[in-house]
């Protein structure tokens, strides 16, 4: 199995190689981030099986030579113009010598052999077969099958809904591999999650950079340790075909690339791949990838009132286009920062509404009240936080004793980190309390998956942590010599009207 | 936070070249971020050891050999269900067992229509005891 892997991941990753260049560049994000542009590619691919007709081989071709083309475009476009120079001089923020960008491929690879062991059991998890192999068989059929399998009630457990990347990518492997080859797609999920992780893994280890030879070691080890946190939250299910792994770690990865690391468009772009990847995973998966794409639009075109009201003040002297435009444009980038990574996700629930799709949580009322759901639901995910605790104190003390550090880095406030998670796990609170499945039935079945988000964002802020407090403790002493000494946040302060 | 010290002028002690506010502050900085790193390190590393024991139960013998067991059930019946129903076969699937009634269903597709309903389905599927597939076999019958 493990040839065939090899080939559908190369199948995966060679069309998503150009664009994974020009959003990663020279950072060991390149490697990981690739297959998940290809698998994203395939998803677009799925979403036009189903709105056009033809299948799916055809139009992966079709979608992965026009993303190229536009690549080579662009970056013909880009080399005659000063922007090529704009985007070489922001985007840095894991740029790092050839040396150091081996040297995290390798660790971070290396990390993940441990749990890609567990492939060799050939496990294969209830919901792979119920839903992500049965979608898979589907989209390999070509647009009549995949139409009316998806219509067809006996398949409405099967969350028809659902958006097209894990089945997209396991039709994808039914075709290199040979159609009876089921475990293949599993395979290929498992991969998949673990090419998410190994973005967040180098989005963590490049918070070192920037710091002495040592702190970089540890912030690679943390980054090594934070992928295999990933694969050890999910436990059996980051092995056996769901794909609940998959989007957690995108969302996750996004959220470090977007929300934590220094702003450039080196990390904004692979902060879109990854919620692009989210939101073309899961349902949960888009919500999160919104609520995470949102406070990225937030993070770069920051709410700034003084602007809104010099802005003000020059349209009540006479100029009213001036009150507009300025204002209007902000706005206009900021629905853009979120639309154009959400679109394929977007694109793929509202044509699932268009032909009478809907998922099996929301059929009918539930008899059971508002806030026995709400106990139920609240019991049953802090059962699987247990991490949160010991998170929020490592936040308290890190805001507490190493914020300047952490300023110093330009790093992200870690609010951003906070509130995303908070939100997202408010609307996954949301859908148990208002959802119709009996409520005890559905958490046992599924709260253990759908709270692996939650927890790899926290063992991800933890991660960030100890890279800025080791960083603190090897790094250079922040006060002038001399007796008198004076501390300034002045240069963070200014990080951070734009960070 | 601009805060600017002018410690001689007050007469503390500036032995070591520091004034001694700066060197407890220091200290306690230098602690507070060593217990961040402990306990960051212990909560990735105690992770870390959970997942590993993961890998070890998913891999052990036992668990290996009951998922290619699984495996080649699959695979058997997805061969079974397309050399003994014609393409495009109406089935409907009539399996007691939640868990092989939906993966019937799952090996059914691309090739048989299950129906909701006997009234419209040709045939009538299930999974049987049996030899043929590792401990079981697929029973086809007219509806």
């Amino acid at each position: 199995m493990s040839d065939s892997l090899l080939v559908v991941i190369a199948g995966l990753g060679l069309p998503g190689l150009l664009p994974a260049l020009a959003v990663a560049r020279r950072s060991p994000a390149l490697v990981f981030v690739a297959p998940l542009i290809g698998a994203g590619l395939a998803a677009i691919a799925a979403g036009l099986e189903l709105a056009v007709g033809g299948s799916l081989l055809p139009w992966y071709a079709g979608v992965a030579i026009t993303v190229n083309v536009a690549t080579l475009i662009f970056w013909l476009v880009a080399r005659r113009s000063a922007r090529l120079q704009a985007l070489k001089g922001t985007g840095s923020a894991a740029g790092s010598s050839l040396t150091w960008s081996m040297l995290t491929v390798v660790v971070v690879l290396g990390a993940m052999v441990a749990p890609l062991t567990g492939l060799r059991a050939g496990i294969t998890g209830y919901d792979t077969t119920a839903i992500w192999l049965t979608h898979a068989l589907m989209v390999a059929g070509g647009h009549h099958v995949l139409l009316s399998g998806l219509q067809n009630p006996v398949y409405l457990s099967s969350n028809p809904d659902y958006p097209p990347l894990v089945p997209a990518a396991g039709a994808l492997a039914f075709a290199l591999a040979g159609q009876g080859h089921l475990h293949v797609a599993v395979g290929v999920t498992v991969l998949l999650s673990a090419c998410a992780l190994g973005v967040g893994g180098v989005g963590v280890a490049a918070i070192g950079i920037g710091g002495r030879p040592v702190t970089r070691v540890v912030a690679l080890a943390a980054g090594a340790a934070q992928c295999l946190a990933g694969f050890a939250v999910a436990g059996i299910y980051g092995i056996d075909g769901h794909a609940d792994l998959l989007w957690s770690a995108a969302a996750a990865a996004a959220i470090v690339w977007g929300l934590v690391l220094p702003q450039s468009t080196q990390a904004l772009g692979l902060a879109w791949v990854c919620a692009a990847v989210a939101g073309l995973t899961k349902n949960e998966g888009l919500t999160t990838a919104l609520v995470v794409l949102v406070l990225i639009a937030i993070r770069y075109r920051p709410l700034t009132l003084p602007r809104l009201r010099r802005t003000g003040l020059r349209a009540s002297q006479g100029s009213l286009s001036m009150l507009a435009w300025p204002g209007l444009r902000l706005w206009a980038e900021r629905a853009a920062f979120v639309a154009v990574p959400a679109l394929p996700g977007l694109a793929w629930a509202g044509l699932a509404r268009h032909i009478g799709l809907h998922d099996a949580f929301f059929r009918s009322r539930s008899t059971q009240s508002v806030p026995y759901r709400a106990a139920a639901t609240m019991s049953s995910m802090a059962a699987h936080l247990t991490i949160a605790p010991l998170a929020i104190a490592v936040l308290v003390a890190g805001c507490c004793l190493v914020r300047h550090d952490r300023d110093g880095g330009r790093l992200g406030n870690p609010a951003w980190l906070w509130a995303a998670g908070l939100l997202a796990t408010a609307i996954l609170f949301a859908t148990y309390v208002f959802g119709s499945p009996e409520i005890h039935w559905w958490l046992h079945t599924s709260v253990l998956r759908t709270t692996i988000f939650p927890q790899l964002l926290l063992y991800t802020d933890v991660a960030a942590w100890l890279v800025i407090a080791f960083g603190a403790l090897t790094g250079p002493v922040p006060i002038p010599p001399g007796g008198a000494w004076h501390v300034t946040d002045a240069a963070p302060v200014t990080a951070r009207a734009g960070g | 936070m601009n805060v600017a010290c002018t410690v001689r002028a007050n007469g503390e002690d500036t032995s070591g070249g520091w004034p001694a506010t700066t060197r407890r502050r220091q200290l306690g900085r230098r602690i507070g971020a060593a217990l961040i790193v402990g306990a960051a390190a212990t909560a990735l590393g105690l992770s870390v050891h959970h997942g590993v024991q993961v890998t070890a139960a998913a891999v052990a013998p036992a668990s290996i050999a009951e998922w290619t067991t699984f495996d080649s059930q699959q695979a058997c019946l997805y061969r079974a269900i397309r050399s003994e129903l014609p393409k495009g076969a109406r089935v409907y699937i009539a399996d007691p067992d939640h868990f092989d009634a939906q993966r019937l269903a799952e090996l059914s597709t691309q090739w048989a229509v299950p129906q909701p309903g006997l009234a419209t389905s040709q045939w009538v599927i299930s999974v049987d005891r049996g030899h043929a597939c590792s401990g079981i076999s697929l029973r086809v019958r007219g509806a």
